[in-house]
């Protein structure tokens, strides 16, 4: 209660001072708390709202210029074209020629990045952003120093830019960011951690090693090194480049495809290797005049007896760790409610907890969350994390971390969720040694699914253009098989098209089924004629593809 | 009114004329966005995505606009509710998807004008406490510890205090629903 009345407060002076309050689109606050915030909203319609500068207008236009597709923005001259069609062509051969004569393939330079980089303990560097419109006019983002060491610690200082006097720190224990305007150090658990520092050395390898292709395509110098540019296209994404020091075998800039008409490049303007990094840089400490906001404090503990006074309940252990794991430290949030058992693997590249809590209702999997079991009960099976409900909600963040998944169940009173950034596979073997029964995860790939009364036939070049509107950010609710749904039967209620509220509320619509393929969701309310539709993901088989309804079941009379 | 050729103009990306239209535009649109969101941060993202996402709709659609504010304003909903229903479970909804946008035009201003009595009408039902430091707190923008003292209470107090008035003031507003 007491919680709640300061986070009124704090949404009150978010507003106040004209800024996004963080839960504006990621709300997982209870209905109660929305209805305040909403009703905070609507006190202060009454006043005139703060106006931005008087060069709005021209800001504006010139933002919104550069973002519209690049054929958009560039005048396109016929007589040029010829032209640039032929210069286009002899840098192809070009390319191609010092790829064929110079380098036959990337492989190799990968594995000896892969292998430079295992050499290195920690290292130091200023990294210079750039960004590059469509005229090729050229505009510095950011300068930052930035220390990282190889188990993800690192401090960064933003030291040119709008975001200049930053400082982001997470030295394994806990992550935080002090923002010298307004005088205050956030407070976030160290893990997971949503946020990656641009051309951090680690994930740019890793990015090298798991892309679709890797072409060696020339020699440059940067810093006065010389170095093997690289080629790489990304599984689904657009190519881009990469500069290798040919003596450190590491990379030195990376310059992306230019999309929307742009296009940036990240260079390490200066680096150098170390064995650690500098100890009084991560040690956490409030600034005299700065104040602390820790929003879900953590309090660390040594030991079960502890976690018992603490929340009134002794937490289950896992019999067995994964071979690789360790565990490294207890910790109760949320308000003294929720457990967390931190794992981190010998090599320090993987992390796993494990959350508990007391249940409050039943189950309530996220609406795109695979549906699987787990020692007979319902298991919530997201990879990655998409919303954060339940226990979930309680211990961090989690959702929108690409690399992050979790099993969510309940039994005997509590509800448990192991999240972490490995496989689902070593996840699942937390979760059984903590039920102590198998988890099943569907596999999509049932030879019967379940028949509908009703086909509702497909277009698939619509759906195909549906799904690469979504791949562009546009109506992500359609990965959401309750809110197609949801849409679905509305518009069969009313054909015309839906004016306000819709005639079904999401609520009355419940997923019974979802293998990640297939799934079938119920729904309860008095004015549907349908009672359960049919959905499949028909383009892509993952979390990013979207949902198409297949068929349904009428309401029989 | 502006000119079809503008328009056109705007779509194919020529920065002087969409600097022309953002100029004669904007303001209606930043304040409908401003009036769901209440900050400034927010309401000119927003407002900056509804412009880009209007001009690569109508860039790829060939239809006539007659209400061009009620086309961006609709926009900018549909926008709003991207962004907040993902994680929202309840409220109304409005399928922007299935709207027509040649005969979209949101027609708010009565309707913000007729909400504006409303909310007015229910602060006055709060006690005189109660709506004194909501009209500070919100209404004047003065922080927890100014209130505080303003009021003569603890800090602590005031959070309180507004927390209970807020929740009046929701449960008077359903009534008026």
């Amino acid at each position: 209660m007491e919680n709640d009345e300061k986070k009124l407060s704090d949404y009150i002076d978010r507003l106040n001072e004209e800024k996004k309050p963080e839960v504006h689109g990621n709300s997982t606050e209870s209905p109660q708390m929305e209805e305040l915030m909403k009703t905070v909203r609507k006190v202060r319609s009454l006043k005139e709202p703060a106006l931005p500068g008087a060069d709005y207008p021209v800001k504006l236009a010139e933002n919104v210029a550069k973002q519209l597709p690049k054929k958009l923005t560039v005048k396109k001259k016929k007589h040029t074209w010829i032209a640039a069609a032929a210069a286009v062509a002899a840098v192809i051969a070009l390319v191609f020629a010092v790829n064929f004569i110079l380098h036959p393939g990337g492989a190799d330079i990968v594995y000896a990045m892969e292998q430079a980089f295992q050499e290195v303990k920690a290292y130091h560097g200023i990294i210079e952003i750039i960004e590059k419109n469509a005229e090729g006019k050229e505009t510095t983002q950011a300068i930052r120093e930035v220390w990282a060491d190889k188990e993800g610690h690192y401090y960064i200082k933003e030291l040119e830019g709008s975001q200049a006097g930053v400082i982001t720190v997470n030295n394994g224990e806990k992550k935080w960011q002090q923002l010298p305007q307004e005088k205050k150090v956030y407070v976030f658990p160290a893990f997971p951690d949503p946020y990656r520092f641009t051309f951090e050395l680690g994930n740019e390898i890793d990015d090298v090693k798991n892309a679709a292709e890797v072409k060696a395509i020339g020699e440059d110098k940067v810093l006065n090194r010389s170095v093997t540019v690289l080629e790489v296209t990304p599984k689904g994404g657009l190519p881009y480049r990469i500069w290798v020091d040919r003596e450190t075998k590491l990379p030195l800039k990376r310059e992306s495809a230019m999309q929307n008409a742009i296009q940036y490049t990240v260079t390490y303007t200066s680096i150098e290797y170390r064995n650690a990094l500098p100890e009084e840089l991560t040690i956490y400490s409030v600034p005299d005049g700065f104040e602390e906001v820790d929003r879900n404090p953590e309090q660390w503990v040594n030991n079960i007896e502890e976690v018992e006074d603490l929340t009134g309940f002794a937490p289950k252990i896992p019999k067995e760790l994964p071979e690789s794991y360790k565990r490294d430290g207890i910790a109760v949030a949320n308000g003294m409610k929720t457990v967390k058992l931190n794992y981190t693997s010998r090599d320090k590249k993987h992390r796993v907890i494990i959350l508990q809590e007391k249940t409050e209702g039943e189950l309530n999997p996220a609406s795109a969350a695979v549906l699987g079991t787990l020692n007979g009960n319902v298991a919530e099976i997201q990879s990655p994390v998409q919303e954060d409900y339940g226990v979930l909600a309680g211990g961090g963040v989690y959702s929108g971390v690409s690399d992050i998944s979790s099993i969510r169940w309940q039994e005997g009173g509590f509800e448990f969720a192991v999240v972490g950034n490995d496989s689902l596979e070593h996840l699942a073997l937390f979760a059984e040694s903590l039920a102590g029964g198998p988890v099943v995860i569907p596999k999509g790939d049932e030879k019967t699914p379940d028949k509908p009364q009703i086909e509702v036939p497909v277009d698939l070049e619509i759906e195909e253009n549906d799904q690469k509107s979504v791949d562009a950010g546009h109506s992500p609710w359609k990965l959401d098989p309750v809110y197609v749904a949801q849409v679905f039967v509305s518009l069969k209620i009313s054909p015309e098209g839906i004016q306000g509220d819709y005639p079904v509320q999401y609520e009355d619509i419940k997923v019974v089924k979802n293998d990640g393929v297939n799934a079938v969701v119920e729904v309860s309310s008095d004015t549907t004629p349908i009672r359960r539709v049919y959905l499949k993901r028909l383009i892509r088989q993952d979390s990013t593809g979207i949902w198409t309804v297949v068929g349904y079941d009428p309401v029989s009379s | 009114m502006i000119e079809e050729e503008k328009l056109k103009k705007a779509h194919d990306g020529d920065l002087k004329t969409i600097e022309e239209i953002c100029t004669l535009t904007w303001e209606p649109v930043y304040r409908f966005i401003y009036y769901k969101v209440q900050n400034r941060e927010e309401a000119e993202d927003i407002t900056q995505e509804t412009y880009v996402k209007a001009f690569s709709y109508l860039q790829k659609h060939d239809v006539k606009i007659e209400k061009y504010i009620g086309f961006l304003k609709t926009t900018a909903l549909n926008i709003l509710r991207d962004r907040w229903r993902k994680k929202k479970r309840r409220g109304s909804n409005v399928n922007f998807e299935e709207i027509n946008p040649i005969e979209t035009a949101v027609d708010d201003a009565a309707q913000a004008s007729a909400e504006r009595t409303v909310i007015r009408e229910a602060l006055n039902k709060l006690n005189e406490e109660q709506r004194t430091v909501i009209e500070l707190r919100i209404l004047k923008g003065y922080s927890v510890n100014e209130t505080a003292k303003i009021l003569n209470k603890k800090e602590g107090s005031v959070r309180v205090l507004q927390y209970r008035a807020l929740q009046n003031l929701a449960e008077i507003l359903k009534t008026y629903d």
